[in-house]
């Protein structure tokens, strides 16, 4: 009992958080990563990384959806918790803390989830119905666990399955449990693009679903279907090979990714061939609770600290991170100055970082001229010196349809650094309601 | 002279794996401590990480993923520890060995190569785009890392005049490899960060891949992962100590000691580099192992030749 309790207390030191930003709700994001890091805690880079979801402000329903499957693939023991205000983020974190700790809360939703993973059901069985804005090729896949799936996976997974979760887990999945783990269940069930819009579990059924041409007649198909999976479909590749195309949706739950961002990419390889973007608004009658003021030295922090974290140097976006928070305190470059100056020293010196960031183009501008580098060296000068008077300067952000033409040919990790540095602005795109498809 | 070191018994294998561990453990210290000073809190409050690690992910369920690869999955997740293990085994520490092996230094070549699978092998289990391009970014990170690895491993090796690590170790008895041949360390150590997947080679697990081979990878799983790459770590740095920087060699301390100071040094320097530098993307990798990397290592590898031929005659 004391060796339990003392496991539970080490694990649940240093939380690792999945986080959510709802377009509109940047300056929680910010507080929540603020909170994290002092805490010693660590944002996660993926469900299966996370022991806690937090979502900043209040979405609309297909990225409520695409939050309910992220929050289904979360291994547990796990919390879930919501922010909507920038001081709000510490209790939040505080409530998931205890959750995480609730041995016997986590053991009760452990037994509610199901056994096996959740399944992408076949584009047969899916009435494409209730969500008349995505496009067609979003339907093809879904989170449901339906019945049938369930059998399939549950005898392919029978015989190791039963030796890590133990043995209760298949048992109890239909004892009835009411369990928070139900409601999550039919929530992410009901909506058909739950699944695509998940950043990285959901990548088993990204692959099923590769021929979206073929979306109502698997019966014709004269396939295997590994575990209900149809094939992959075949296209040529840029240098002349038959490869397997699949459909990789990249957002809205990613980490350093714009809010409600969701780029569905078509792709062989790692190679993204063509894309089509969208932007999942948060609920209609949410009050959001506010974005950095764009432009500002805070906001270029921000935009600096997320290509940082995509071009995978941590210590550096981590610096950007604490600088973007001392500047929202201060209002003013003011004593933050040796410190970006430092930062700015730093990465203009970096040799690695030139290498992989010069020819990326940069989504920025009109017409987008220049690299991801510069763009990098452009934010960190402009929070270093912001106009006089308070007046940021304005990014000029690109609008949204011009992002598949950008990334399309380009690699996973060049468009993950092009869309990290692209000067969007969903919430605006939003409000607006050009981001809407 | 291999008669300098003396082979020990297998039953001392787990005292060699418990060394590993306790190394790699002292990477990942070095490492929290290092990110907590980066995050703007004490370097103190680090330290705890890997426990705290280990303890969050032995308490965390098995994600398991649909129509998942799980046998090949599970040899790719457990097989990296079991490799640095298996590096660590022709490593002498001071003057005892577990294995005196006359090939030693291919012995670690080929479990280096071996990691090619494994990693792969981790990112094509789960069923997932994000990992199985994770897994295909090692392979291409390999070819780049590979040959030259294999040149620099060459260097001490034809100054020795022999395969076993233990003449290798013996032939530094008056001065370190490291110190006339520091294009073959370096590249070395290059090749260490990049096997174990650290920066500026961690593209395979890249943040911009929501953590490539990690992404659905949870619990123990996990661990196994992360615990192997700080274990390759390791091993790649005692492997360092011993063909470059003299193995047991040095005065005062035992022979012994010598080497775990050195390992725990040289891993210490890794893990800060690793920190101090952004991920290269992986397609930028190759030109540069290849056209730059390559030729100065084998240019290096003449000039320990004709040292060896001019001095020897």
């Amino acid at each position: 009992m004391g060796l339990r309790r003392r496991l539970t207390a080490a694990a649940v030191r240093r939380a690792t958080v999945l986080v959510v930003e709802v377009p509109g709700w940047g300056r929680t994001r910010c507080a929540v990563e603020r909170e994290i890091r002092d805490r010693g805690w660590r944002p996660a880079a993926s469900p299966a990384d996370a022991d806690v979801l937090l979502v900043c402000g209040r979405p609309g329903a297909r990225l409520a959806a695409a939050v309910d499957l992220a929050w289904e693939q979360l291994p547990g023991p796990r919390a879930r918790a919501e922010v909507l205000t920038p001081s709000g983020a510490s209790a939040a974190l505080d409530r998931a803390l205890d959750g995480l700790a609730d041995d016997d809360g986590q053991r009760a939703d452990a037994a509610a989830r199901p056994g096996d993973p959740a399944m992408g059901i076949g584009a047969d069985e899916d009435p494409d119905g209730d969500d008349a804005g995505s496009g067609h090729e979003t339907s093809d896949e879904d989170s449901d666990d339906g019945d049938s799936d369930d059998g399939d996976s549950d005898d392919g997974d029978s015989d190791d399955g039963d030796s890590d979760d133990g043995d209760s887990d298949d048992g109890d999945s239909g004892d009835g449990d009411s369990g928070d783990g139900d409601s999550g269940d039919s929530g992410d069930g009901s909506d058909d693009d739950g699944a695509e819009d998940d950043e990285s579990g959901e990548d088993e059924s990204g692959e099923d679903d590769a021929d979206d041409s073929d979306d109502s007649d698997e019966m014709d198909m004269d396939m295997p279907m590994p575990a209900g999976i149809p094939l992959a479909g075949g296209g040529e590749a840029r240098d002349g090979l038959e490869m397997d195309l699949l459909h990789v949706p990249l957002g809205p739950v990613l980490p350093a990714w714009p809010p409600g961002l969701v780029l569905h990419c078509t792709v062989q390889g790692d190679v993204v061939q063509e894309a089509r973007a969208e932007v999942l608004p948060p609920g209609p009658d949410a009050e959001p609770d506010g974005d950095l003021v764009q432009g500002s030295p805070a906001d270029r922090c921000d935009r600096a600290a997320r290509i940082l974290t995509v071009a995978g140097w941590a210590d550096a976006a981590a610096a950007a991170a604490r600088l973007r928070d001392e500047l929202l305190d201060a209002d003013g470059p003011g004593s933050s100055r040796p410190a970006l100056d430092r930062l700015d020293r730093r990465v203009r010196r970096s040799w690695t970082l030139r290498r992989s960031l010069r020819g990326v183009p940069a989504a920025a501008g009109n017409p987008p001229a220049g690299d991801v580098h510069d763009q990098l060296l452009r934010h960190l000068d402009q929070a270093r010196h912001p106009r006089e008077g308070g007046v940021p300067t304005p990014v000029a952000t690109v609008p949204l349809d011009r992002l598949p033409d950008l990334v399309a040919g380009q690699e996973l990790a060049a468009v993950r650094l092009l869309v990290a540095a692209a000067d969007l602005s969903p919430a605006t795109l939003v409000r607006s309601g050009a981001g809407l498809s | 002279m291999t008669g300098a070191l003396t082979q020990v018994p297998a039953g001392w294998v787990p005292l060699a794996a418990v060394l590993l561990l306790a190394l790699a453990a002292l990477g990942a210290t070095v490492d929290g401590a290092l990110a907590a000073r980066a995050q703007g809190r004490h370097w103190g409050s680090g330290l705890g990480l890997p426990m705290a690690e280990t303890a969050r992910l032995l308490r965390q369920r098995r994600r398991r993923t649909v129509a998942a690869d799980r046998p090949l999955w599970l040899i790719g997740t457990g097989g990296l520890l079991v490799v640095a293990l298996l590096m660590v085994v022709v490593v002498p520490l001071g003057r005892w060995t577990l294995s005196d092996l006359p090939v030693g230094v291919v012995w670690f070549n080929a479990m280096d190569v071996v990691v090619w699978a494994l990693v792969w092998l981790a990112g094509w289990g789960p069923n997932s785009a994000h990992s199985l391009v994770g897994g295909y970014r090692f392979l291409a990170q390999a070819l780049a890392y590979e040959l030259p690895l294999m040149f620099a491993i060459t260097a001490p090796a034809v100054a020795a005049g022999s395969l076993a690590v233990g003449d290798v170790v013996a032939a530094q008895e008056g001065l370190w490899f490291a110190v006339w041949m520091p294009v073959a360390f370096l590249v070395f150590c290059g090749a260490v960060l990049a096997f174990s997947v650290r920066a500026p080679f961690s593209a395979p697990a890249g943040a911009d891949l929501a953590g490539g081979v990690l992404a659905d990878s949870s619990g123990i799983d996990r661990w196994l992962l992360l615990a192997g790459r700080w274990a390759l770590m390791a091993a790649g740095s005692a492997f360092a100590v011993a063909v470059f920087l003299g193995g047991g060699h040095g005065p005062l301390l035992p022979a012994w000691l010598w080497s775990l100071v050195k390992t725990g040094a040289l891993l210490a320097v890794l893990v800060w580099v690793r920190r101090r530098l952004p991920t290269v993307r992986p397609d930028r990798l190759l030109p540069f192992g290849w056209v730059v990397v390559l030729p100065l290592v084998l240019l290096q590898l003449l000039v320990v030749a004709v040292v060896v031929v001019v001095g020897g005659s």
